[in-house]
């Protein structure tokens, strides 16, 4: 009976149903599908890093914001094509992300955690007062978007490039994880020494875990400048990275479909909330500690207790369930 | 100019040590780093300012309440966060303290946030506030109750770590937990102890601190990072360390503000952190080797 909602079927049914949302939906419904599209590949990147590679960083917000400042600001300043811009977007942020890397490399647990938190408020600081090139607080307008040689609606557009991304984002992960370079970020993660003497790279692996998820958040950002048309520093501050660490949570920490779970179900959470700060905060927050404590597997951990066909490969050992 | 900023330097740098103490002391005996203390610190604030500002009670009487309020929602904390998850891994208890604290922080904005013209509140000053000359710089009466506060207490804080008998209790548990337990010692009494009494030196900082400034729910972030600059520089696991780095800290900020551009002011934190933590990561006082947590 339960196995109709098995995987195969839930990701058939999603797709399906983002496909058909632009021809049917009016703009804001669109919008949100869209952001929900867009939450998919942060979280599906947060999740490599955090999930799978066990890293504690805060950064990703910041490398959010790296993408969808350089795309918005090439865009403005230049009037790149906006593929072109993204792109840009994409490998700043992921040049950003290795950056961060180098020093993280040498850091561990809480201390990278602290110095992750400086670095993503450094960046923010540097959106907020570097006013000749970002800006300054009150953010920019990105133009108009083209889509030459296509002709669309700006936000069909978008939504079209981000369903792309989307649906080549998840298997290029899902491939990964299955690989060589997945099963050492999870030997990393459950014990640094022992993945060592097995013989892994561990410096190497672990700048590949940053740089991935700098990569897929590099792309959000394009997307999230093109899709919102305005660029301001409060999108990626510290609630921003709670929205994504509340995602992969509730989804399931350690797993890619746990993680697209989280997204689409998060997105239309906080919109519900989008004026009220103040229960935005109690949710998110409320939500993270409430997983920890009760279903530390996240959503996807009942799942795969109670459904057929959610196994993974790569699952979280028993003791950390 | 230079006495000036110093003089500000040791003023906030006293509340960043305050602050800090609270940190290192959950560090110490937990091993865990409380992502939720600013968000301590601001609460304690918010309820001094109800007693002082809404309901016209006297600075003294707020900054008791607040003190107790503070203890209140540290056990709370422990109770809540730390005690259920005491054997999950660090980065579990690293994401369930930044969950509690944007809980905590939502919870402020609901009730003291959000008022017309944006999410801050100001808080009358305590005492006078025209500033009077002290050897040529002109200092504000609060700045100095700041630092008599802060001294006092330290001191208080100092004697009741080393002399009494839950001090010695909350020093044992933190030197070994095992042992402690095997002596006889309620560790898990002593754990809430730690956590209440963090929240409360946090809180009476926030009462000291919330005249110079403004109050507001996002108060408690900038707080914690201006702390963990504090014990990242004083070496993290080091209480001198963290008083001193707090001073540091405070005066770093205030010079580069004043001297090389006032945004400085804001990120010197970070940077401090980020620099320490790669080049020096013991701290300058660091009396710990590198722990893997």
């Amino acid at each position: 009976m339960l196995r109709i909602f098995s995987r195969r079927n839930v990701v058939a049914a999603g797709l399906v149903f983002f496909a058909v949302l632009p021809f049917v939906a009016n703009p804001y419904v669109i919008f949100i599908g869209n952001l929900a599209l867009m939450y998919i590949l942060l979280s599906v990147g947060l999740n490599m890093l955090l999930g799978y590679a066990g890293q504690l960083a805060f950064a990703h917000a910041a490398l959010f914001g790296v993408g969808a400042y350089t795309t918005g600001l090439l865009k403005l300043e230049f009037d790149l094509h906006y593929g072109l811009a993204l792109v840009a977007g994409v490998v700043l942020a992921t040049v950003t992300g290795v950056a961060v890397a180098m020093p993280a490399l040498r850091l561990r647990g809480l201390y990278l955690a602290l110095a992750t938190v400086a670095f993503a408020q450094a960046t923010l600081w540097v959106f907020m007062h570097w006013n000749s090139v970002t800006y300054g607080g009150a953010g920019f307008r990105v133009p108009p978007l083209d889509f030459e040689p296509f002709t669309a609606r700006p936000d069909i557009g978008v939504y079209v490039l981000s369903y792309l991304i989307v649906l080549a984002g998840i298997p290029l992960g899902w491939n990964l994880l299955r690989s060589r370079v997945g099963r050492a970020w999870v030997a990393i993660r459950e014990s640094e020494v022992a993945a060592e003497s097995l013989g892994i790279d561990i410096t190497r692996y672990k700048t590949i875990a940053y740089a991935v998820s700098a990569m897929y958040a590099g792309a959000a950002g394009g997307l999230f400048a093109g899709m919102l048309g305005i660029v301001t520093p409060e999108s990626f501050d510290l609630f921003q990275v709670i929205v994504h660490f509340c995602m992969v949570i509730v989804g399931g920490l350690g797993s890619i479909w746990g993680g697209v779970l989280g997204a689409v179900g998060l997105v239309y959470l906080q919109e519900v909330l989008r004026a009220f700060r103040h229960l935005q905060e109690i949710a998110f927050g409320g939500l993270i500690l409430f997983t920890v404590l009760v279903i530390p597997g996240g959503a996807v951990s009942l799942l795969k207790r109670y459904v057929p066909g959610w196994k993974e490969p790569l699952r979280r050992t028993e003791h950390d369930k | 100019m230079f006495a000036y900023l110093i003089a500000s330097g040791i003023s906030t740098g006293a509340l960043y040590a305050m602050v800090a103490i609270g940190l290192v002391l959950v560090y110490r005996s937990t091993g865990h780093i409380n992502f939720s203390h600013g968000e301590l610190f601001m609460f304690g604030g918010f309820i001094a300012y109800t007693f002082f500002v809404i309901l016209g009670a006297p600075y003294f009487l707020s900054l008791i309440v607040a003190v107790i309020g503070g203890f209140a929602l540290g056990v709370l904390c422990d109770r809540t966060v730390y005690r259920p998850l005491i054997k999950a891994p660090a980065l579990t208890m690293v994401l369930a303290t930044v969950g509690f604290s944007f809980l905590i922080k939502g919870v402020a904005r609901f009730f003291w946030g959000a008022r017309e013209g944006g999410d801050y509140v100001a808080f009358p000053a305590a005492v006078d506030p025209t500033p009077i000359p002290i050897g040529g710089i002109m200092v504000f009466p609060q700045q100095l109750l700041v630092l008599g506060g802060a001294f006092f207490f330290v001191v208080v804080f100092t004697i009741f770590f080393r002399r009494t008998r839950w001090g010695k209790m909350m020093q044992a548990t933190a030197e070994n937990a095992t042992a402690a337990f095997l002596s006889g010692i309620r560790v898990e009494r002593v754990y809430t102890m730690t956590w209440g009494t963090g929240a409360c030196i946090a809180s009476a900082a926030a009462v000291l601190m919330a005249p110079l400034t403004l109050l507001s729910p996002d108060v408690g972030f900038n707080l914690l990072l201006r702390a963990f600059a504090a014990t990242v520089l004083g070496g993290l696991g080091s209480m001198p360390g963290a008083i001193i780095g707090g001073f540091l800290v405070g005066i770093i900020e205030s010079l580069a503000g004043g001297y090389i551009h006032t945004g400085l002011q804001e990120v010197s934190a970070f940077i401090i952190i980020i620099v320490v933590l790669v080049f020096r990561p013991a701290g300058l006082f660091g009396i710990r080797k590198l722990r893997e947590t």
